[in-house]
């Protein structure tokens, strides 16, 4: 079997010294990201490769834990105005996630002008939910419009954390937020529902990048922050294949879990499964060793 | 604007915009009309424990949600916010109307008399058959809601004349602490309490409940587990226990049995649930058989057999109930009450309209033997 690529960027300086991210550090991460997953030696022929010029694309934020422990907006508004810059057309760039009293709280300031980055939440006036629920095996639920209508194609940009049920979040259950009842959906680890969820063609199909914010890391107690199991770990992870990158995510919290003495979440029985299901499903790889993980630092 | 005329308005569909319009025009609801613009309600939530790391777990259901900090539980609409847990929909209400209290159905409670009825977002089940899952299967920020704290709700039913409120539509249960505190509002005015429940709750807030309310309907969905856990994510242990702690207690209690076919229509099932009922709380308490129409999740049934509900119907009366009837079959004689000692019609009914009642005082008229309810 042909292994899946995924691409641990690090860098010494993503965070500055109040501990924010520095953008300049995160573009250089961006871009090296995608060359190495693309192979491409220019990141603008990667992202082209990966996005049709006329698409409107969304980037999907995760911006429950509000400023303390969100998606942080020097990380995600710098992806934004890098996709807007090379298709010259800032406002097919959205990014998003589900109410804009939590994008505001995160510390994104709410844009829906003409000619520049849109940041809004799904609560936005005029959005809303679709009126009829997508069923899909054990999942039926109202998509966002701006998943369902606004966007042709998307990127998970979420933030990698410890969670108390699923055993990780990241870049799959990012979706999460893309539908109304994920209140429903959190039962045994969040297994099959994660797995059922993304198979969904509104997700599976428009799907197109995982990025995971592992600028710090919250790996124990998530998915609420807790500073005293929050480690800085200065890195973003890429792929394209959606389950592995989620695996490599899951390997960097175990990582750093057994560096603090912590049980692995196996031992917690919150192992999160539903990424065996999802390959199980055809989404994705979820052995590492069907995983190449290529890390670079820049 | 008299309450018939609004009955009248909202008597086709009872939807929420045309019952809303006609209580906007309405000129002499000026509680409802200076009610603040709704949103989240941030009430404590009762029934939880804190946990260390900011962390609660929930205790008003079956559940046990354990939730971190902003998460929220099942129902969607209780949120830990800081280690401490909120309600999320205190006087947040979704839906509101005055329904005839058959339409609950409550058949030995007061009957021909109008029940206002209301309901806030969220359930802590997610039947694949409901009837109402733009509310109960919503986020309070996901649904337009109406301010309505208790003193408005008792307020309202009783400028419309209303002897009982009813909290009911989605699932009163996650709407616990606004329930409560509204049954004891509503009985300051002298009105009366009901709960249309799925009966998911735990024995200790609903033995609080009971102390405020004066009568209870539980969805009995099905008689085995593989149902609840397939159609309707929840447990079929602690409905029974419901069951049993209300009928053990002074409330009015009826059960009601959505059959839908091939899904939970064995006859045999049926027989061990009516064995079950009269073994446990006796064989006064009414169990209702309603049909199901093709709803939500589920379009690829069709609607109940008519013969299928009388044959269950039949099932249940050969296992010794008193009172089992039909629903959403208008103009069945499965409608109707008879006496179970002299076979006299004691209760006709068409629908949700009583049509004849044949009792005197809680006595059948034809023989006298008591039939049990809450009649005045």
């Amino acid at each position: 079997m042909e292994k899946v690529r995924v691409v641990i960027i690090k860098s010494r300086r993503a965070l500055a010294a109040n501990g924010q991210p520095e953008p300049a550090s995160m573009l250089r991460m961006f871009r090296k990201g995608l060359e190495v997953l693309t192979g491409s030696s220019q990141a603008e022929e990667a992202l082209r490769l990966i996005f049709q010029p006329a698409e409107n694309i969304g980037i999907k934020i995760n911006t429950i834990g509000r400023r303390a422990i969100s998606t942080y907006p020097e990380t995600a508004v710098t992806l934004g105005l890098w996709l807007g810059k090379t298709f010259g057309c800032e406002d097919k760039i959205i990014i998003w996630d589900r109410t804009n009293e939590e994008l505001k709280e995160a510390g994104y300031r709410l844009s829906r002008s003409e000619g520049s980055l849109r940041i809004m939440g799904t609560d936005s006036y005029g959005i809303g939910y679709g009126s009829q629920p997508v069923i899909n095996r054990s999942v039926a639920s109202l998509f966002s419009k701006i998943q369902a209508e606004l966007v042709d194609s998307t990127i998970s940009l979420a933030l990698l954390k410890d969670h108390g049920i699923a055993g990780i979040t990241g870049g799959m259950k990012n979706y999460f937020g893309a539908i109304h009842n994920p209140n429903k959906y959190h039962d045994s680890n969040c297994d099959p529902y994660l797995a059922d969820l993304f198979e969904i063609d509104l997700i599976k199909k428009k799907h197109r990048l995982t990025i995971l914010d592992a600028l710090r890391v919250q790996y124990h107690r998530g998915p609420a922050y807790h500073p005293q199991w929050n480690e800085r770990a200065s890195q973003l992870i890429f792929g394209f294949d959606p389950v592995a990158v989620d695996v490599v995510g899951w390997k960097l919290i175990e990582n750093l879990r057994a560096k603090k003495g912590l049980p692995s979440l196996s031992e917690e029985k919150r192992e999160p499964t539903y990424l065996q299901t999802a390959e199980n499903l055809g989404l994705g790889l979820a052995r590492l060793n069907n995983i190449e993980i290529i890390e670079e630092e820049v | 604007m008299r309450r018939r005329d609004f009955l009248q308005r909202t008597a086709a569909g009872s939807g929420w915009l045309l019952t809303y319009n006609s209580l906007r025009k309405g000129q002499r609801l000026l509680a409802v009309e200076a009610s603040p613009a709704a949103g989240l309600s941030r009430v404590e939530a009762r029934y939880y424990d804190r946990l260390p790391d900011r962390e609660i777990k929930c205790r008003l259901c079956p559940r046990f949600c354990q939730l971190g900090d902003k998460e929220r539980g099942f129902c969607g609409v209780r949120e830990n916010q800081n280690g401490k847990y909120y309600t999320l929909v205190y006087g947040q209400v979704a839906s509101y109307n005055i329904d005839p209290i058959e339409k609950k159905p409550l058949f030995h409670f007061l009957p021909g008399t109008m029940a206002f009825s209301l309901a806030t977002a969220g359930c802590n089940v997610a039947c694949k058959f409901c009837q109402n899952w733009e509310i109960s299967q919503m986020r309070p920020e996901q649904v337009q809601s109406r301010y309505l704290p208790p003193e408005v709700v008792a307020e309202t039913a009783a400028h419309y004349n209303c002897p009982i409120v009813a909290y009911t539509y989605s699932e009163p249960v996650i709407f616990y602490e606004f329930m409560y505190d509204t049954s004891l509002q509503v009985r300051r005015k002298g009105l009366r309490n009901t709960v249309i429940t799925n009966g998911f709750i735990n024995p200790e807030p609903l033995a609080e409940l009971i102390k405020v309310v004066e009568a209870i309907k539980i969805d009995l969905k099905a008689y085995n587990q593989d149902f609840y856990t397939n159609y309707v994510r929840g447990e079929l242990k602690p409905v029974l226990e419901s069951i049993k702690q209300i009928a053990h207690s002074k409330v009015w209690l009826e059960i009601v049995y959505l059959v839908i076919p091939t899904l939970n229509d064995d006859p045999k099932e049926i027989r061990q649930m009516a064995h079950w009922l009269k073994t446990e709380i006796g064989p006064d308490y009414p169990l209702h058989f309603s049909r199901f129409q093709p709803m939500y999740l589920i379009k690829n049934l069709p609607p109940t057999p008519l013969s299928t509900l009388e044959r269950l119907r039949d099932i249940a009366l050969e296992e010794g109930l008193h009172y089992v009837y039909l629903g959403n079959v208008p103009g069945h004689p499965g409608e109707n009450t008879y006496c179970p000692n002299c076979g006299q019609l004691v209760i006709e009914r068409y629908g949700y309209t009583i049509k004849k009642i044949s009792l005197s005082g809680n006595k059948c008229r034809h023989c006298h033997q008591t039939i049990p309810g809450v009649w005045s």
